[in-house]
């Protein structure tokens, strides 16, 4: 059976502490939680999620949903935000992780792609190495969501078309993306219109797309 | 707590419900009642955007077509237990929204892990679902499917009588009760009007007819383009009744068409489409290695054959996935799958294994029957009882209809008279049972509970009455007259001993 990996990566540089950081977990296990009621999602999603500072983790490799258990996720005092390398993770992952099946047998769906930051790539150089290395990856959709204030979306329009802004960091906000997020990932399942896509539900209203 | 609105409806009537999204389709959003006797679903395009022939549909769907099937049919209040119809168009906020009756409790889980969640057909047509996650309280029997698919096409066939068809059949808009044998089908207004309203959707993954999916990519006025008919809702509900009876889906073979995923499913369910167990045609069968361990074993064929649903779906099955996969005018008709499903639960059989977990099995005609889902062998005398019917007066003619007896089963009027249908139009009366089977004392036994005309014909053809109250052993080929009125069924019994 094809699988739909889901691939999140969660920026955990030192302005995410407190606050942020804990929206974002209860938004994850929120996620989690809906998803797993979902018949679609739980016959078909795997999640991995890889977070990134000075650092960059798999903190969950590609998991089934049911098997899922939500690691912990912590922050350091302050430091980079490596975006460039966690996608060089995310490009390894994929490799590695997802099954792309041959003429003999069927492998997975293509991957979604979430990545999240409240701020900019601090290894710029690598960013713009691995950008054109993700998009050679196939993936049914990218969404990058640019979180808070200081988030810069510039960096991210070169990854993807579909940039969310989150104007807040608290966890009303995050609660509300990750649940529009869940929309996104069991959107497979649903109706499909006769002239293009049906639109999907809009982003929340603490949300804007930035086009 | 979120505030409350008011508005008037099409009919004039206030309609009040919270300002709050409690559910989010494909393109509209729901919002709960006060009195949570039903809900409002308003479309997300603004109604500004609505075309007139958009909004005309949904007019008449709460109009005339609502009043066909509701209102003017005399079986109006049978139907309205199997659609949750929309009754009044409310407008708010710019937005036009849908007024339905909100879903009966049995089509949501009570306790458990998805305590509160709708019953989406899903959960029970799949393998892995059914056999990792559901509780196996809510899963019902194998006979209760049958009821569901009975339920679900009996609709289809309301539906397609009435001029319309769905367009958009899929587990997502039927919700189902295998507990207690229910369906209902919701999301009633994309249905299609042929000539009048197109549809809107092409239908949902796993359900859209090969035809829909092949042309998917011409342009809405190409004449070669295929968009979703009565035709198309025929093949869903052939796959909606294959994967209710055999928990995996017709067309999902081993076969890879395209190494690009998103073509491949393209291809699978469209141009290439073809039937996993294809008689003949081997390229698509189920590769074993592909399936996951709680997929098995309903996710392989060659274990759980269709052949399994009998002998009156075997053929419907093959019409609608071998000979009307790409030839729509070949699929069987709704009635015809109401038919064949209400004559195959007269087939089936308890089986003897008290922890088999499909409860019935469809009796195999052959002298040494075997419940498929466990193996267990079936221990004892089996009496079967063989339908005729006499066209002309004392000519009896076989209807290639049997019976199946199992100890406290019912005769109903419906095996009695063969005027007599089982479906909406079953009167009270004809409901009630007419007869019951026993093993007792060392024997079968018929005993007569109404039926003041019910004869057995001798070896010397001379008719003796069973009495009301009475009762008449079921022996090798016994022959009874169940009824002496126009339609009464004549039965030869049959006994399979093991």
């Amino acid at each position: 059976m094809r699988r739909l990996p889901v691939y999140i990566l969660i920026d955990t540089s030192g302005s995410m502490q407190g606050e942020p950081i804990e929206a974002v977990k209860v938004g994850l296990a929120d996620m989690v939680a809906a998803l797993r009621q979902d018949p679609y999602a739980l016959e078909t999603v795997c999640i991995s999620i890889i977070t990134y500072d000075n650092e960059v983790k798999q903190i969950l490799p590609l998991t089934p949903l049911e098997d899922l258990q939500l690691p912990e996720i912590t922050t350091p005092e302050s430091g980079a935000t490596n975006t460039g390398a966690a996608l060089k993770m995310l490009c390894d992952k994929y490799d590695s992780e997802v099954n792309r099946g041959s003429s003999e047998q069927k492998g997975d769906w293509m991957p979604l792609l979430f990545v999240m930051t409240d701020g900019k790539p601090s290894d710029i150089m690598d960013y713009k190495n691995i950008v054109p290395v993700v998009k050679s990856h196939a993936f049914t959709n990218i969404v990058a969501c640019a979180a808070g204030p200081k988030a810069k979306t510039e960096h991210l329009k070169q990854l993807t078309d579909n940039v969310v802004s989150l104007d807040t960091m608290d966890s009303k906000t995050f609660r509300k993306f990750f649940q529009w997020v869940s929309l996104q990932v069991i959107g497979g399942g649903k109706s499909i219109g006769t002239t293009s896509s049906i639109e999907l539900p809009k982003p929340p209203a603490e949300v804007n797309i930035v086009i | 707590m979120a505030q409350i609105i008011k508005a008037t409806a099409s009919d004039g009537s206030t309609v009040e419900f919270y300002d709050e999204v409690k559910a989010q389709g494909g393109m509209k959003d729901v919002y709960f009642s006060l009195s949570k006797q039903y809900v409002v679903a308003f479309y997300r395009k603004p109604l500004k955007e609505l075309k007139a022939s958009e909004k005309d549909r949904l007019q008449n769907i709460v109009g005339v077509y609502r009043e066909k099937i509701f209102d003017k049919d005399p079986h109006g209040a049978y139907w309205k237990n199997l659609f949750a119809w929309p009754e009044k168009i409310v407008e708010w906020d710019g937005k036009i929204g849908l007024v339905v009756p909100f879903y009966d409790s049995k089509f949501f889980f009570s306790g458990g892990p998805f305590d509160k969640q709708e019953k989406n057909g899903k959960w029970f047509a799949s393998a892995k679902l059914r056999n990792k996650f559901l509780p196996d309280d809510q899963k019902g029997t194998w006979l209760t499917h049958i009821h569901v698919c009975i339920k679900i096409a009996r609709a289809m066939r309301r539906l397609h009588a009435a001029g319309l068809a769905h367009s958009d059949l899929s587990y997502n808009n039927v919700l189902i009760d295998p507990i207690s044998g229910n369906a209902c089908i919701i999301d009633d207004d994309g249905l299609v009007v042929p000539g009048k309203y197109p549809p809107d959707v092409v239908g949902t993954p796993d359900f859209i007819a090969p035809e829909v999916m092949t042309t998917r990519n011409l342009s809405i006025d190409d004449p070669k383009r295929k968009l979703p008919s009565r035709l198309t809702d025929l093949h869903a509900l052939a796959v909606l009744i294959y994967m209710y009876l055999l928990y995996r889906h017709p067309l999902r073979g081993g076969k890879v068409w395209d190494l690009d995923p998103t073509k491949d499913e393209e291809l699978l369910m469209g141009e290439k489409a073809l039937f996993i167990e294809h008689p003949t045609d081997k390229t698509n069968r189920v590769k074993i290695n592909d399936l996951e361990k709680s997929q098995l074993p309903e996710g392989d064929p060659s274990k759980l054959p269709y052949t399994i649903c009998g002998p009156y779906l075997k053929p419907l099955f093959d019409r609608a996935f071998i000979d009307g996969l790409h030839n729509p005018s070949a699929r069987p008709t709704a009635q015809e799958w109401e038919d064949a499903l209400v004559k195959t639960t007269d087939l089936v059989q308890p089986c003897q294994n008290s922890n088999c977990k499909a409860h019935w099995f469809v009796f195999d005609n052959t002298t040494k029957p075997k419940c498929p889902f466990c193996g267990k062998e079936y221990k004892g005398q089996l009496p079967v009882l063989n339908f005729y019917y006499a066209p002309s007066h004392g000519r009896f003619m076989s209807e290639n209809y049997r019976l199946m007896v199992y100890d406290k089963q019912t005769l109903y009027m419906w095996h009695v008279n063969r005027n007599i249908g089982a479906n909406e139009k079953t009167s009270a009366e004809d409901k009630k049972p007419a007869g019951d089977f026993h093993f007792h004392n060392g024997q079968w036994i018929l005993i007569n509970r109404r039926i003041p005309d019910m004869y057995e014909i001798l070896a010397d053809g001379n008719k003796k009455q069973i009495s009301v109250g009475g009762f008449v052993p079921l022996t090798e080929g016994r022959k009874i007259l169940l009824s002496a009125k126009d339609g009464g069924r004549l039965v030869i019994v049959q006994l399979v001993n093991n």
